[in-house]
């Protein structure tokens, strides 16, 4: 017979809740345990949330953070998506470009934050051109994936019926590639986050990066942490809400993943 | 021998066009010096570069980092991967802990670890551990949750004990997913090490870097880039080059 409590402990959302909970507890043990000024206790941070987030600098630059990240998103979308696709499906294509991505895939792509400044100057564009750069490896790579594994009846038989290259790649091969294209999203999402705050840490102008080093460096230990916070509830909740949006597209597809890895 | 050097060949001419492009650009005066240097200028610098002290010992520091790092989150990885796929009680704790966790994005603690660990080597080694572990972590777990049942049930029923199964059966057969986990994790570590050093460091390459963007040292700047790029693709394709040889006698490597 299975207890009532294991029930409850096995729905959705509680687990995690739970172990959510245990950080926080090893927190506060380890604050307490450590007793130094960089590591202020859970209560304290978690009481400070509310007045940091709600101020308007906050407010500002971490919006205008997620504004440079979703038009950097967009625009590797509409680059790397077509791209990985037309190299599943050519061979030519695919032996050109990946070489290339070998070679570039250990780059690290924040760290081009300085020389993209060079030619970009200190503005918006570097930023979203950087963050660009380390969405669009890991889209081109499942793209690719995506539309090599495509079933090549459905190409035939779409070529049969007349349809031209462009309608084939968007009509065909783009469906059925869909469920690799949107882990490589998924993949993609936490790289632009992983950019964007590392590049804003080393840029240092602007954005919810620069706020945690501000923080850091006015020995505002207690901001310090509100940000990571912050940050971390930024990735967990963009996860969250693409992976359901993920589930609403897909339904159809017997793909299963687990939890995906970007690849800084 | 012939099929090997064609693909090689075949795989350098995209890279060799790249080059010879960026290289005549650079000849024909088309982009400025000051803001893209030539690629024969950043290998000639490279290599002056390697044969003073200096330099290598920042490589050096940075490999210190990375290697600490990489090992601590091997191990971690390894060691935490088989617990959870092999006890049911710790599948239940550190699964929904690896779902809160693993979408943060690690580079966001390094604050917190400069605060509590220190600027020096500490707070870096931990920051690449944190973010290396989950690829080698997660691979391991799926690895041996895939491993043959019958190849433990053979085992056990020979009298091998349940512990010993986890090293002598589970380890050994979930190897080649536990290698492509391991080459993400370094990948990572490389890029993260870098990071780390850029944003708040008094040595390493990352801190070349940065040190030659403030006195607008183009090819300077490069030359760090460069070599933390070469050191991680050479070290990721040792590895896919040196897991053949590891993993002979696996089924599924043959051919692959």
């Amino acid at each position: 017979m299975k207890s009532t409590t294991g029930n409850w402990a096995a729905l959705p959302g509680v687990p995690p809740l739970l172990s959510l909970l245990g950080l926080m507890m090893a927190w506060q043990v380890a604050s307490q345990l450590a007793a130094i000024e960089g590591l202020p206790p859970v209560t304290r941070v978690l009481a400070a949330v509310p007045g940091i987030i709600f101020q308007k600098e906050t407010l500002v630059d971490v919006g205008a953070s997620l504004q440079r990240m979703a038009l950097g998103f967009g625009l590797a979308l509409l680059f790397a998506v077509p791209l990985g696709l037309v190299m599943g499906r050519s061979r030519a294509v695919a032996g050109f470009f990946n070489p290339l991505l070998t070679v570039i895939y250990p780059v690290p792509k924040a760290a081009l934050m300085p020389v993209i400044m060079l030619w970009a100057g200190v503005g918006d564009t570097s930023k979203v051109l950087v963050i660009f750069l380390g969405v669009s490896l890991p889209l081109v790579y499942h793209s690719y994936q995506g539309a090599r594994a495509v079933d090549e009846k459905l190409v035939w038989s779409a070529m049969a019926m007349g349809t031209g290259n462009i309608a084939r790649i968007f009509r065909v091969v783009l469906p059925s590639a869909l469920p690799e294209v949107l882990l490589g999203c998924r993949v993609g999402l936490a790289m632009a986050l992983i950019v964007m705050v590392s590049s804003e840490m080393i840029a240092r102008q602007s954005g919810a990066g620069n706020l945690l080093f501000n923080s850091l460096d006015m020995a505002q230990y207690e901001a310090v942490y509100v940000m990571i916070i912050v940050i971390s509830a930024v990735g967990f909740v963009l996860d969250f809400a693409f992976e359901k949006l993920r589930e609403r597209l897909t339904f159809w597809s017997t793909h299963r993943i687990e939890l995906a890895v970007a690849e800084s | 021998m012939g099929r090997l050097l064609k693909s090689i060949a075949l795989s350098l001419y995209p890279i060799a066009i790249v080059l010879a492009a960026w290289e005549s650009a650079c000849a024909a005066g088309l982009v400025r010096k000051v803001l893209l240097p030539a690629p024969s200028a950043i290998i000639a610098r490279l290599w002056e570069l390697l044969q003073t002290q200096t330099f290598l010992e920042h490589v050096g520091q940075t490999m210190i980092r990375l290697a600490g790092g990489l090992a601590i989150a091997t191990v971690l990885g390894i060691g935490l991967g088989l617990l959870a796929a092999t006890s049911r009680t710790g599948a239940r704790i550190l699964e929904p802990l690896i779902r809160v966790i693993a979408p943060i994005p690690k580079i966001a603690l390094y604050p917190a670890l400069i605060l509590v660990l220190g600027f020096d080597h500490a707070s870096k080694i931990a920051l690449v551990a944190a973010d290396a572990i989950f690829p080698i972590l997660l691979a391991t777990y799926h690895g041996a949750q895939s491993v043959d049942s019958r190849l433990v049930w053979s085992a056990r029923a020979a009298g091998t004990s349940a512990r010993a199964c986890v090293f002598k059966i589970i380890l050994p057969a979930s190897m080649p997913s536990i290698l492509t986990g391991f080459r993400i994790g370094m990948v990572i570590a490389s890029v993260v090490v870098f990071l780390a050093e850029m944003i708040s460091s008094a040595d390493g390459l990352g801190h070349l870097l940065v040190r030659a963007a403030r006195s607008f040292r183009t090819v300077d700047m490069f030359v760090p880039l460069v070599m933390i790029s070469a050191l991680g693709l050479i070290a990721s394709s040792g590895l896919a080059f040196a897991r053949r040889k590891l993993l002979q006698g696996f089924p599924e490597e043959r051919g692959a």
